[in-house]
């Protein structure tokens, strides 16, 4: 569960601190970002019919690279419209990552392959303490290419958006950012409508429902969301 | 031959508590030649400790078990109690064979999987998500000074909501599994795998059209900027949502290839200000 992108996002967030100016911030585009990757990351289909993509770094890669191209690239992408490019700069940061980061994994099963033969060989030597630490090398493995792979795609990201953000900032003006947002929400409500109302009976039904009753809510509570 | 030992001893209840904690990692070295065979071979070893004195023992039996496995992961402990069973009394000299628990293994392993993957993968991490999403909708934000709390109770909400439903099977499956080893079937129905399904699919797709509800009305205050500003906000969005349910009916499983042509056109498209 921790491999879900929302909580991801919000771990990076809450543990990644360019300074007391930037709290608010820091603490906000990781919501954006976690909850927008969230929706675009989770499919409907069972695992081993999805394309082989990482979503548990995706989180930390997107949150990580918008809050540091926010604290190093704000002076010379001045945008008015508080922390929106940031938010979309991480959740394209994401996607690209666990587009790559998928392919990676693929990597990592032929290496689980040779450890599942050298378990067999142990177990049939009767060493079961080699045989466990195998298994334990396996889990290691796994962990350290997840925060391996979680640093330097959020590294590249940057590098990436320092060479293109400066450039591009008299053209990123508000309302581009705007549309910019606008559209990756829209794509992100049409995977959330696949995932949760296309692929469950009567779907549709429930959602109608769902938003009449927050409708209804909204109306009694003044219409305030945050 | 067979793995007969000298003289078994009988399972600890700290056995169970390392085999279930060992489940964790049933998905750890998955391939595609054994699945989680390797994974499941690891939990199993506590239970090889206890019955069998000699290394060599405890390696026939393990390895037996490292071929192809494949189950949801979450319900493998069950799995694993009632083949912890199964060793037990093969071990004590029943008349069990090896194929006898391989095929046990497999018939309850299937519909695990087949019932454990649509409700756990499918809609309960989703859900999960969404609920996450919510307390961002919900939950005020921090004004001025102050942290913001959200960044830690939306992961939190996701997080209870997923373990409520999924940490009771990790916890109790291995002695669930072992207790009722005998009865199998019995064990499948009273999991009640497909009616939780049915629930929180319908709780998915309820709380889905709240959230969109919810994300209108937080865009509610562009419209207060004027006609071209709202049109810059509620049309590529409702445009963008539309073309994207359209292509990912024909090609599912494109969401994020579809995200990043979206971002792509959307930066040649010309916008005034």
């Amino acid at each position: 569960m921790l491999g879900q992108p929302l909580v991801g996002a919000c771990l990076a967030g809450a543990l990644l601190n360019p300074g007391p100016q930037w709290e608010l911030w820091v603490l906000r585009i990781p919501l954006g970002v976690g909850a927008l990757l969230q929706l675009l990351l989770t499919e409907p289909s069972l695992p081993a019919a999805q394309r082989p993509r990482d979503a548990a770094t995706a989180g930390v890669v997107g949150a990580s690279t918008a809050i540091l191209a926010l604290e190093r690239l704000h002076p010379s992408v001045p945008v008015s419209t508080g922390g929106l490019l940031w938010v979309v700069l991480g959740t394209v940061a994401g996607l690209v990552s666990a587009t790559i980061g998928g392919w990676m994994e693929l990597g990592l099963r032929s290496r689980n392959l040779e450890g599942a033969r050298r378990m067999e060989s142990l177990a049939q030597e009767g060493r079961i303490g080699r045989m466990e630490s195998t298994f334990w090398g396996g889990i290691a493995r796994i962990m350290l290419r997840g925060a391996s792979w979680s640093v330097a795609a959020s590294v590249g990201g940057l590098a990436a958006a320092s060479l293109v953000l400066p450039r591009a900032a008299h053209y990123l003006t508000g309302p581009r950012t705007g549309l910019l947002f606008a559209v990756l929400l829209g794509v992100a409500l049409a995977a959330g409508y696949r995932t949760h109302v296309r692929a469950s009976r009567r779907g549709l039904w429930w959602a109608g429902l769902g938003a009449l009753t927050c409708f209804i809510l909204l109306l009694r509570l003044g219409g305030s969301v945050p | 031959m067979t793995d007969r030992p000298l003289g078994p001893r009988p399972y600890r209840r700290s056995d169970f508590g390392r085999a279930a904690s060992r489940v964790l990692y049933v998905q750890s070295l998955f391939t595609a030649e054994r699945q989680q065979g390797p994974g499941f071979a690891f939990a199993l070893v506590p239970f090889a400790r206890r019955l069998f004195t000699s290394a060599e023992d405890r390696g026939r039996m393990l390895r037996r078990h490292l071929g192809f496995f494949g189950t949801h992961p979450l319900l493998a402990g069950y799995v694993l109690g009632i083949v912890a069973r199964l060793e037990e009394r093969r071990a004590h000299g029943e008349a069990i064979a090896e194929e006898r628990i391989e095929q046990v293994k497999r018939a309850v392993a299937s519909p695990l999987a087949a019932l454990g993957d649509p409700l756990f993968w499918v809609t309960l991490r989703p859900l999960a998500g969404l609920v996450g999403i919510f307390g961002l909708l919900f939950i005020p934000m921090a004004e001025g000074e102050g942290p913001d709390l959200r960044v830690l109770i939306c992961p939190l909400l996701a997080l209870l909501t997923y373990n409520a439903v999924a940490l009771p099977h990790r916890f109790v499956g291995v002695a669930r599994g072992y207790a009722a080893a005998d009865e199998p079937g019995r064990l499948l129905r009273s999991l009640h795998l497909a009616e939780w399904k049915l629930v929180l699919e319908r709780a998915s797709a309820f709380a889905f059209g709240g959230l969109v509800m919810l994300t209108l009305a937080a865009l509610k205050p562009s419209v207060a900027g004027g006609t071209a500003y709202a049109a810059t906000v509620f049309a590529p969005l409702g445009v963008s949502a539309l073309l994207a349910v359209l292509v990912l009916e024909r090609r599912p499983g494109r969401g994020v290839e579809i995200a990043l042509l979206a971002v792509a056109l959307a930066l040649m498209l010309p916008v005034r200000g």
